[in-house]
């Protein structure tokens, strides 16, 4: 298992690049690590306001402010990590040209400082639960199973796009586009119920990962329920398909990097 | 059995393909497939390559040689189009100074951060750190963020991290040329003991002076092969011999084609420039000249009046110098010239000096002038 040894052999380098991400993205502005909640947060608010208005049957939701929280948070650390990861090798191309290191800390570290982020934006999920009268449970003992399934789909994905974004750089862009289109294609500001009828796009949504994966953190924030089982397993079988797919192909890829940045 | 070397390199070639107009987007890769304009560029052609371990190796080449790129390949970030590369032991590359520098954090904390993509752990890390912060001389600064470091001081930082980081391995490349000569000198020691320390080194450098002193062994890559591999002191001689031969030839191709300009470099030491001169019978006048024109003449004039009888002297100071750059062209002992002459004979006031460089043709290649007045 090379790959262990080198990620073991390698690990100041994965605690300092986690160090250099939380800390030092907002080294130098005013409320420093707090922007990290505070977008999702804003983000919210905007929903929280305009949607009832404008979607009418979709804003129509028991407790609509904590449905936003629990939805949001959750796919702002996916769309943090892929969109870091995505171009992750190119803004390190200074050193990868230079150094020699296993170039995947470079996207563990990201991960891991996504999913360090996230549970300290839970306290916030909390605090609205509390606060808007959902109150909280023990079902909460699940937070991190669900966040690290998460997780490994999200390193899986950015073994692939960061590989191919070194040869293609258009895949930065279409990867903004589909995240964009992705927060409407999971239920994040609506419910699954406004769906009815719709037919396939019901069935493709409802096929969405991310539908599992939201729903199992509403579930155990919102709901005080035990998440579906069967889901998560679905999506954990193929979070570990796409890392192991994405392993491979950034194995195949990784060799040219130094030649092509 | 042990293994006894560090580095084993069996008929390795690299070739790069060069991509005019490299199609990087995805419309252009759709649109202009198959227009590439594709040149496959051999830089390395089957090298054969042992480096022992404890030994102090040193890559000689003119730019583009290939040597850069083979300490490339030996570092694992380029892989070989043929044939393997085996390393045995840890390896560390000092290619690049100051990676994962973060301007915003203090210099303690960068230590950290690049240290760590060499791949020490924490403890290793802890044991270091007293001996890198001394080694760079920050001491009062190495609490402040380094965005507040001046360039030399960032290098030195860099550079104490590097040189520090202790594998079996060292791999440098043209990197030591950090700083003022004191820390130059400094950096310079460190390599002699790692050296005696039985780490193996492999550098690349232009500095042949300093390969002499250092290394054991010298390999010279010419024009992206092997060509010659044994004691620094006799490579580097036949190195020098050889580019001395390709400059000739090189000036020979330029001059066929027109496009030749000679290089011709004066200097006059005395009288300096507005010196004034006691009225005595024996002023000294000296100076050097250098040009890469075969069969230079030199004329001197006080007051458009020709001096006569100028000699000729050996100037190996300025030889030393200039050696390099004008490789292959210099005869160290016709550089200099000096005359002793009888300013009794000028006027009071202002004088003139003028030196003229002549080629074959009497064509002027180069003049100075110097003004001196007579009290």
């Amino acid at each position: 298992m090379q790959v262990w040894k080198d990620i073991y052999n390698y690990r100041e380098l994965l605690k300092t690049n986690i160090k250099k991400d939380i800390r030092g993205k907002y080294k130098g502005s005013f409320l420093g690590i707090l922007w990290s909640f505070l977008n999702p947060l804003l983000q919210v608010m905007v929903y929280w306001i305009v949607f009832p208005f404008i979607m009418g049957r979709a804003g129509a939701v028991d407790n609509y402010l904590c449905y936003l929280v629990t939805g949001i948070i959750p796919w702002t650390f996916f769309t943090t990590v892929v969109n870091a990861g995505t171009v992750s090798m190119i803004n390190n191309s200074g050193i990868i040209k230079k150094v020699y290191f296993p170039r995947e800390v470079l996207l563990i570290s990201q991960v891991c400082s996504g999913i360090i982020n996230f549970f300290i934006s839970c306290i916030i999920v909390v605090i609205f639960c509390v606060g808007t009268g959902a109150g909280i449970s023990y079902h909460l003992i699940c937070l991190p199973i669900i966040a690290i399934i998460e997780a490994i789909l999200s390193l899986g994905i950015i073994f692939i796009l960061s590989a191919i974004e070194v040869y293609v750089q258009d895949i930065e862009y279409v990867v903004g586009f589909l995240l964009n289109m992705g927060f409407y294609a999971a239920p994040i500001l609506y419910q699954m119920n406004v769906l009815d009828g719709a037919g396939i796009l019901q069935k493709l949504i409802s096929l969405n990962p991310f539908t599992v994966l939201i729903s199992a953190y509403r579930d155990i924030f919102m709901y005080h329920e035990w998440p579906d089982v069967s889901g998560l397993a679905a999506v954990f079988c193929l979070a570990l398909v796409i890392l192991l797919i994405g392993y491979f192909v950034f194995k195949k890829l990784e060799k040219g990097f130094a030649e092509k940045l | 059995m042990e293994n006894i070397n560090a580095i084993e390199v069996r008929n390795m070639s690299k070739s790069f393909k060069i991509e005019y107009d490299r199609a990087n987007t995805l419309k252009d890769k759709l649109l202009f497939w198959n227009r590439g304009n594709v040149e496959v560029h051999q830089v390395l052609r089957n090298i054969n390559l042992n480096i022992k371990k404890g030994e102090t190796v040193a890559l000689i080449g003119t730019n583009g040689s290939g040597k850069s790129t083979l300490l490339k390949l030996m570092t694992k970030i380029i892989f070989p189009s043929e044939g393997t590369i085996k390393t045995y032991g840890k390896l560390t590359s000092l290619l690049e100074l100051g990676a994962g520098f973060h301007q915003d954090f203090t210099g303690r904390e960068n230590i950290y951060f690049n240290a760590s993509i060499f791949g020490l752990t924490r403890k290793e890390i802890d044991q270091r750190i007293d001996k890198i912060i001394e080694f760079s001389e920050l001491e009062d600064f190495i609490d402040n963020p380094i965005r507040t470091y001046s360039s030399g001081m960032y290098m030195r930082l860099a550079f104490s991290v590097a040189i520090n980081v202790d594998a079996d391995i060292l791999l440098i490349d043209e990197i030591l040329a950090v700083g003022d000569q004191h820390f130059q000198d400094k950096c310079y020691a460190k390599l002699e003991e790692l050296k005696d320390s039985g780490k193996t080194i492999v550098i690349v450098t232009h500095s042949l002076g300093e390969v002499k002193k250092l290394c054991h062994r010298a390999i010279w890559i010419y024009k992206g092969e092997l060509k010659l591999d044994g004691d620094p002191i006799y490579v580097i001689d036949e190195y020098l011999k050889q580019s001395a031969i390709d400059h000739k030839e090189e000036r020979k191709k330029a001059k066929e084609k027109g496009e030749f300009k000679s290089k011709t470099i004066m200097y006059v030491d005395s009288p300096r420039d507005l010196a004034v001169v006691k009225n005595v019978n024996k002023m000294l006048l000296r100076g050097w000249k250098i040009s890469d024109e075969e069969n230079t003449k030199l004329k001197v004039f006080i007051d458009d009046q020709e001096i006569e009888g100028i000699q000729v002297q050996p100037r190996p100071d300025v030889y030393e110098a200039y050696m390099e750059q004008f490789d292959g062209m210099l005869d160290s002992n016709q550089i200099g010239w000096k005359k002793e002459f009888d300013v009794t004979k000028l006027g009071i006031g202002k004088h003139f000096l003028k030196v003229i460089c002549l080629d074959e043709k009497d064509n002027e290649l180069s003049s100075k002038e110097v003004e001196f007045s007579k009290e």
